[in-house]
């Protein structure tokens, strides 16, 4: 009996297994289009737009897969091993230099020119990033993101301040100038004091009046607003492998940072290195700097009303760093013809103005973001902060895209790990850190 | 002996050479397949500049030598080896504990069964939960004792600690687990031994000494060689909750592979760093065989 | 036994105490992260952060099970905190169990098969070939894990059960090695009677060998289940595909969005303890036949 039982089970699994065969590829006929995007929340944005793609090209079916940030590109990168990678992906920045220069791209260029593709419609120099100097592209610009303050309303309203106010604060190196006295009074300890009165006891913080994520080789929402308002830049330009970080200006910058730890403004790299806006959530933290595609996240998961505020003016200015992806073609797709069409599409302003209406991120086109404006209103949320930086003249800057991106990376966060453990000072370290950065080269 | 069974015996074994090639044969393809050839193929790899994506081409032994002399990946072996030394001590220590609690204090099997939950989280999971837990800001453990009036515990997040937090973690997850097989050796300990020694007046830790352990070291032994490889390739718990840090705290080798090879693009660099963990596994494990003499028996 | 069992456990009342005091703070170190696991699954999104020494959330709900089992729309998943990528929790439940049971019947088949050969039957090379089974339980899994998928692709097996199975299909060394220490330890009379009365390898195997691992067998199996069910990276590489997503790996969306984001904690913790109900009913159907009888020997 038991025999039998098992005989069945093992037939039953045997042909569980024949029967899941792989589909074949079709060669004729309709043809689909494999497309990989990672944020989840922009799914529905793009399913809006493969269906109206569609819906004008009926021979084309776009398939979207999503995966997370975290299995992305491992999952990318073994597909394109195996050449069974999507015919399109979202790609990103610190990522597409690597496959360019591994021949992993097609070359979309040749077909710019041909379809005569306007490419001055893009903001902020946004679509400089994906050309490279050699007259070849690897992507059409889809969005944008900037930085800002992120603010917990209720505690700056305590402290004293308005939005008005919070959106025009200054800073510099020396000072901190009228953002270092904003956190200063937004920092509280336990007894109830706040970081001006001359009793604030910084070892027993109760909320800190700033909060920021580990900092890295970019320190996108940590140090670079301050750094490059501080007349600073990475390297001289994109492409450019000459690293600034032992700038003496840099060097003021981070010092700042760590002052401010020690006087308990910015709370410690123990609290924060896994993640900072546990802490903010959390009313620990009243304020964090952050991009405009966590804007979602913060109101969604804030028990109290949330407020976006301008970067502080440094010497130089407003500073936010810009970012944006674009839609790579995969240089083993069978449909390129195809996946550019779908390329085409999604950077076009009909699809950029559809994309807009869902409020989840800033189309590369300004018309896409009076949409994603309205949309972000209509949730009662007022995000000018990330959009007039983003469209004053001279308030953006983009990272510079290198190679070796990933040992700078790891250079970098491990220098920043032992400043702000205070087992290295910040400048020799980062000057350390920037020679071996330079002999990477 | 006797002549005839003996010969009829010896017959059968004539035919057994035959008959084992067929018990074999199914689990030879899968070793073969995905075993044998992967390593191989392996082999060729570590010899070459193979960039993930590209053609790999023949370098000799170039990549071992870069890694001779290579610090990180030094350093990296070095935190590795003291993960294991935090690891499976108090590992086996708790198993061999949990075990003797399971045979003697209490048979319920519904307590063998609690022990064993951990593990049937997966290894991610696991990882994120007690990232969660551990939290210095938000986690359970640290506003607890906030609350008592202390100051919170940066388990993961200070060069000293984070090391033996995520020993601490994976122990959680493997201890039930390795109890149980432990429980298991202790089941084949004759009662009438221990009943003797009891009778001679032999102290309970006489008895653990020169009793329980020398029956349970076959039983140990394939626990701690199994349990020591696998610590050796920690990962998944690094990469969600330190990624290596504070500094280079807990940057273990196989974090330096996996970046190596999919990060930087360097595969035959990271794969020629396999090799030699390998090399070193198979080091390690024959020097355990040795002195865990693991494979005699005491009685 | 009885009376051998009462005076070999026979403690004094203080060492009673601090044995069963250790025992207690022992099952709450193992139990209180499930706890957790479960207060969190019903902690709304806005209260993840802001109370996290509550025991009990001040407002549960069960949205995150909606959203984890598919019974609310996107759009409203989203506005939850959610993600947009829906876990098809069925068709994922299914595919798990495919796999899984798939992988446990033939893996602890065949590796019984070669364990019997390496511990019973006499062959050249059977020390050689059986060290070479054990010291591949040293090579990084990372090595394997291309040329694998590589293989896999070349037999067009990507986004098939059989992909996903096929490396531990037919053996895994682990399995060979822990089905042979046991049957070293199994008395040979038994089947030297069968091999007198002229009884096969066969049937020697199914009658005489099977029977008495049948428990080392099952603890195998459930090893084998539990593991496979809770593989994460290559039915992941393998299997991307929506209709063929393991359970495992579907729950993975939950993990990092965006970079700089935070896990969906709620819909993570839910689907943990969803899927964790499968694997524990595995455990308290087959714990009991486990952890009573197996016999060890070791390494031989």
């Amino acid at each position: 009996m038991k025999k039998q039982i098992f005989t069945i089970l093992l037939a039953a699994c045997l042909v569980l297994t024949l029967w899941s065969n792989g589909k074949e590829d079709k060669t004729s006929g309709p043809v689909t289009v494999q497309y990989i995007l990672w944020d989840a929340n922009q799914l529905p944005a793009y399913e809006k737009c493969a269906e109206d793609f569609m819906a004008a090209n009926p021979d084309i079916t776009i398939e979207i897969t999503q995966m997370g940030w975290g299995d992305y590109w491992t999952g990318l990168q073994t597909d394109m091993v195996g050449g069974t990678a999507a015919d399109v992906f979202t790609n990103h920045l610190a990522k597409y230099p690597d496959f360019a220069s591994k021949g992993q791209l097609v070359d979309i260029a040749p077909m710019v020119a041909r379809d005569k593709v306007d490419t001055s419609v893009y903001m902020n120099g946004l679509d400089g990033l994906w050309a490279t100097k050699d007259g070849k592209r690897f992507g059409l610009p889809k969005d944008w993101d900037t930085i800002a303050i992120v603010y917990n309303q209720e505690m700056i309203n305590a402290a004293g301040y308005s939005a008005a106010e919070a959106n025009s604060l200054n800073w510099n190196a020396k000072d901190g100038g009228t953002f270092e006295k904003f956190i200063a009074a937004l920092s509280v300890d336990t007894s109830g004091r706040n970081g001006l009165d001359p009793n604030f006891d910084s070892e027993n913080v109760a909320c800190y009046g700033l909060a920021l994520n580990h900092f890295d080789d970019r320190g996108q929402a940590q140090f670079s607003p301050m750094a490059v308002s501080n007349n600073w830049m990475y390297t001289d330009g994109l492409y450019n492998a000459n690293y600034h970080f032992d700038d003496p200006k840099f060097i003021a910058t981070i010092q700042w940072f760590v002052d401010m730890t020690e006087k308990g403004f910015l709370a410690p790299y123990e609290m924060t290195a896994n993640n900072a806006n546990p802490l903010f959530t959390s009313r620990q933290a009243a304020t964090v700097f952050d991009g405009s595609w966590m804007i979602g996240y913060y109101s969604s998961s804030s028990e109290f009303p949330v407020g976006f505020a301008k970067l502080p003016a440094g010497p130089a200015g407003v500073k936010s760093m810009t970012n944006g992806l674009a839609d790579s073609i995969w240089v083993g797709s069978k449909h390129k013809e195809q996946a550019w069409l779908w390329v085409k599409y999604l950077a076009s302003a009909e699809a950029q103005n559809t994309v807009g209406t869902f409020g989840v991120v800033f189309p590369a086109i300004e018309s896409g973001v009076k949409n994603a404006l309205a949309a972000y209103d209509a949730k009662g949320l007022d995000v000018s902060a990330f959009t007039e930086e983003a469209t004053n003249p001279g308030e953006t800057f983009v990272y510079p895209i290198v190679d070796n991106g990933v040992k700078i990376s790891e250079i970098m966060t491990q220098t920043f790990d032992s400043i702000f453990l205070g087992v290295t000072d910040a400048e020799s370290s980062l000057k350390e850190a920037n020679k071996k950065i330079l002999d990477l080269f | 002996m006797r002549e005839t069974p003996n010969k009829r015996k010896r017959k059968s074994l004539d035919k057994q050479g035959a008959g084992a090639l067929l018990f074999l044969l199914p689990s030879l393809i899968g070793f073969a397949a995905f075993f044998i050839v992967p390593a191989l193929r392996g082999i060729f790899l570590s010899l070459t500049d193979w960039d993930l994506l590209g053609k790999p081409g023949f370098v000799g032994l170039e990549n071992y030598g870069k890694l001779l002399t290579d610090e990180e990946f030094w350093n990296s072996m070095l935190v590795t080896v003291k993960y294991v030394f935090w690891n499976i001590p108090l590992q086996t220590v708790l198993a061999l504990g949990i075990a003797l609690v399971m045979d003697r204090v209490t048979k319920s099997s519904v307590f063998r069964g609690i022990i064993l939950i951990p593990w049937l989280l997966p290894n991610v999971v696991v990882a994120l939960l007690w990232l969660w837990l551990l939290d210095p800001a938000v986690g359970v453990i640290n506003s607890t004792v906030q609350s008592w009036g202390m100051k919170p515990i940066n388990f993961l997040t200070s060069t000293e600690l984070a090391l033996p937090s995520i020993a601490g973690i994976n122990i959680w997850r493997h201890m039930g687990y390795t109890a149980l097989i432990v429980f298991a050796g202790l089941q084949g300990i004759p009662r009438e031994v221990e009943e003797a020694a009891l009778i001679d007046g032999a102290s309970p830790w006489t008895r653990f000494i020169r009793i329980i352990l020398p029956y349970l070291r076959p039983v140990l032994a394939f626990v701690i060689i199994t349990s020591v490889i696998g610590s050796f390739q920690i990962y998944d718990t690094v990469a969600i909750t330190t990624r290596g840090g504070p500094i280079t705290a807990t940057y273990v080798i196989y974090l330096f592979i996996f970046k190596n090879g999919f990060e930087s693009y360097l595969m035959g660099y990271a794969t020629a760093a396999s090799m030699i963990l390998f090399l070193i596994l198979m080091g390690v494990s024959f020097l355990q065989m040795r002195i865990m003499r693991a494979s005699e028996s005491d009685f | 036994m009885s009376n051998s069992n009462s005076a070999l456990n026979k403690k004094t009342g203080l060492t009673k105490g601090i044995l069963w005091a250790l025992t207690a703070l022992l099952l709450f170190v193992t139990l209180f992260p499930f706890f957790w696991v479960f207060r969190t699954s019903l902690t709304p999104k806005s209260l993840i952060f802001t109370e996290p020494t509550a025991i009990m959330p001040s407002v549960r709900t069960w949205t995150h099970y909606g959203r984890v089992l598919g019974l609310i729309d996107r759009a409203r998943a989203i506005e939850l905190g959610g993600t947009g990528q829906s876990v098809n929790f069925g068709l994922n439940i299914l595919n798990s169990f495919i796999v899984s049971i798939g992988v446990t019947i033939f893996q602890v088949l065949f590796s019984s098969m070669a364990a019997f050969a390496f511990a019973r039957l006499k062959f050249r090379f059977r020390e050689m070939l059986f060290a070479l089974y054990v010291s591949t339980l040293m090579i990084p899994s990372i090595v394997m894990m291309l040329p694998n998928f590589v293989f896999v692709k070349d037999l067009h097996l990507l986004n098939t059960y059989l992909g996903i199975m096929a490396p531990t299909l037919l053996m895994t060394p682990f399995a060979v090695f822990f089905l042979r220490q046991f049957m070293l330890g199994i008395n040979r009379e038994l089947e030297e009677a069968a091999f007198l009365d002229g009884a096969g390898l066969g049937v020697v195997f199914w009658e005489i060998i099977i029977p008495l691992c049948a428990n080392a067998m099952m603890t195998l199996a459930v090893i084998t289940f539990i593991n496979t069910w809770n593989d994460y990276m290559w039915p992941l590489i393998v299997g991307k595909k929506e209709e063929i997503r393991t359970l495992t790996v579907a729950l993975g969306i939950f993990r990092l969005q965006t970079p700089q984001g935070q896990p969906d904690w709620g819909g993570m913790m839910a689907g943990a303890t969803l899927a964790m109900v499968p694997t524990l009913g595995i455990l308290i159907l087959f714990g009991r036949r486990i952890v009573n009888s197996i016999g060890f020997s070791g390494f031989r």
